[in-house]
């Protein structure tokens, strides 16, 4: 084989995908050795998307080797917007957000984005970092007071409908449950309902297995990536763009 | 320029609305102009707000709570601003584009347009393109507003603009769009006759597209 055989593999990837990727017990589907170095980031960055750019774009640059990057995130608020692939070529799932990832398919996501717009998902990452309205609410009321709290909780999620669980098998749908039930007995405030969703982890399947692709065919294996992954060649720039189907 | 104003600006800031309200009354009481009071006392709190929500100095909650205390100003100053005959600076619709549920910034642009004169009809949030056209045919505006939040939605905003032009009334207004995935490229790319960074500064953009800056 070519020395592309030899090109480094390295994931860099929103902490939503850690459980998906490598948590052996709950069926983490990247195999032991394939990624030399895997990095999970903190699952707020979106939050300040040109604190994502910044942030990804930094931990790229301190990859010294060229290697196939694996980005675990989706264009997420316009975090990858600019992210500058330098020396490296950039692998990335073609979503708009993590939603899709969970979900399985961009089917899946646009049948539930267009049937009620307004959910909040939950996922089992996100209830353990207290990711959600009601830790929101409780992080306020020492900084506003009970009132001003509410209030602020108010104008943000007043116009929600649903709260939605997303669990990738039976058994994490029901060990997460009485945590997402007590966040959906608080969203009741808003007239939300509490659905559970089984997701698929086939998308991030369908990622692990370019990655796969790569280790054993080097470079050749990207070129079967298709519509639902980007590749950014070396010297390329993510755009917003891209993400457009 | 009075010490007044920038009083103004930094209780804005601190999200403190009975100072707020305090102080537009006694920059009125001491006899300052309504419009001044507005523009560079309230206007520029407002706009320091967005600026740092922007780059991640501060957030959602600040914003609404400096939002808020805005609001209790310009009650404050709403009767000083008709008596002195600001006059209405134009009509506006805002809305937010199908399938979006966010409308914080929307709401505060409605605000700070309504301060500064024009008259806003918020036809509220997951508006889809026909009901645009039909705000556009009922109220004649001057300029419509479109908010979107997520890169998902954004693109409503084309469809939204294509519906428009379709039934022959693009031409009729100016169309400015907003939200936080949203940039001047993609204002260029879909047709849009501008685009706000961030929501305070959807007032002057409203004033320019009007053609009342």
């Amino acid at each position: 084989m070519s020395s592309a055989e030899a090109l480094p593999i390295v994931v860099l990837s929103c902490q939503v995908l850690q459980d998906l990727l490598t948590d052996p017990g709950r069926g983490g589907l990247l195999p032991e050795g394939l990624a030399r170095e895997i990095v999970f980031l903190d699952y707020g960055l979106h939050r300040v998307p040109s604190k994502m750019t910044w942030t990804l774009q930094e931990t790229l640059d301190q990859i010294e080797a060229p290697s196939v990057v694996v980005l675990g995130y989706g264009l997420c608020g316009n975090g990858l917007q600019g992210i500058k692939a330098g020396r490296h070529t950039l692998l990335v799932p073609r979503v708009d957000d993590c939603i899709a990832l969970l979900l399985g398919t961009r089917h899946a996501y646009i049948r539930e984005f267009e049937a009620v717009p307004g959910t909040y998902y939950l996922s089992k990452g996100w209830l353990e970092s207290g990711s959600h309205p009601l830790k929101e609410y409780l992080e306020y009321v020492p900084k506003y007071g009970p009132e001003r709290a509410i209030w602020i909780m108010d104008q943000q999620y007043q116009n929600y409908e649903r709260v939605v669980l997303v669990a990738h098998s039976q058994r994490d749908l029901e060990t997460y449950r009485p945590q997402a039930l007590e966040v959906a007995r608080f969203c009741e405030r808003w007239g939300m309902r509490y659905e559970e969703i089984l997701g698929s982890d086939a998308y991030v399947r369908r990622l692990v297995e370019l990655i796969q692709g790569v280790a054993e065919r080097g470079m050749a294996a990207l070129d079967d990536a298709g519509k639902d992954f980007l590749v950014i060649p070396p010297g390329g720039e993510i755009h917003q763009e891209h993400f457009v189907r | 320029m009075s010490w007044l104003y920038e009083r103004i600006s930094t209780a804005i800031l601190e999200g403190d609305s009975d100072k707020t309200a305090d102080l537009v009354k006694k920059a009125l009481d001491e006899g300052l102009p309504a419009k001044e009071v507005l523009d560079n006392g309230m206007v520029a709190g407002m706009s320091e707000v967005g600026a740092r929500f922007k780059v991640g100095e501060m957030f959602v909650p600040d914003v609404l709570v400096s939002a808020d205390s805005m609001q209790a100003g310009l009650n404050v100053l709403r009767p000083y601003l008709i008596s002195s005959g600001v006059k209405l600076l134009g009509k506006i619709v805002m809305g937010t584009v199908k399938g979006d549920l966010h409308d914080i910034g929307k709401n505060l642009v409605n605000m700070m347009c309504e301060g500064a004169g024009f008259e806003v009809i918020d036809i509220g949030f997951d508006v889809d393109p026909q009901q645009f056209v039909d705000a556009i045919k009922e109220h004649q505006p001057d300029v419509v507003g479109m908010s979107a939040m997520l890169t998902t939605t954004m693109r409503a905003m084309a469809h939204t603009i294509k519906a428009i032009e379709e039934s022959g009334l693009r031409t009729t207004v100016k169309i400015m769009v907003g939200g936080a995935s949203v940039d001047a490229a993609f204002a260029e790319r879909i047709g849009a006759d501008g685009y706000g960074s961030n929501a305070p500064s959807g007032v002057d953009l409203a004033k320019r597209l009007a053609g009342v800056a």
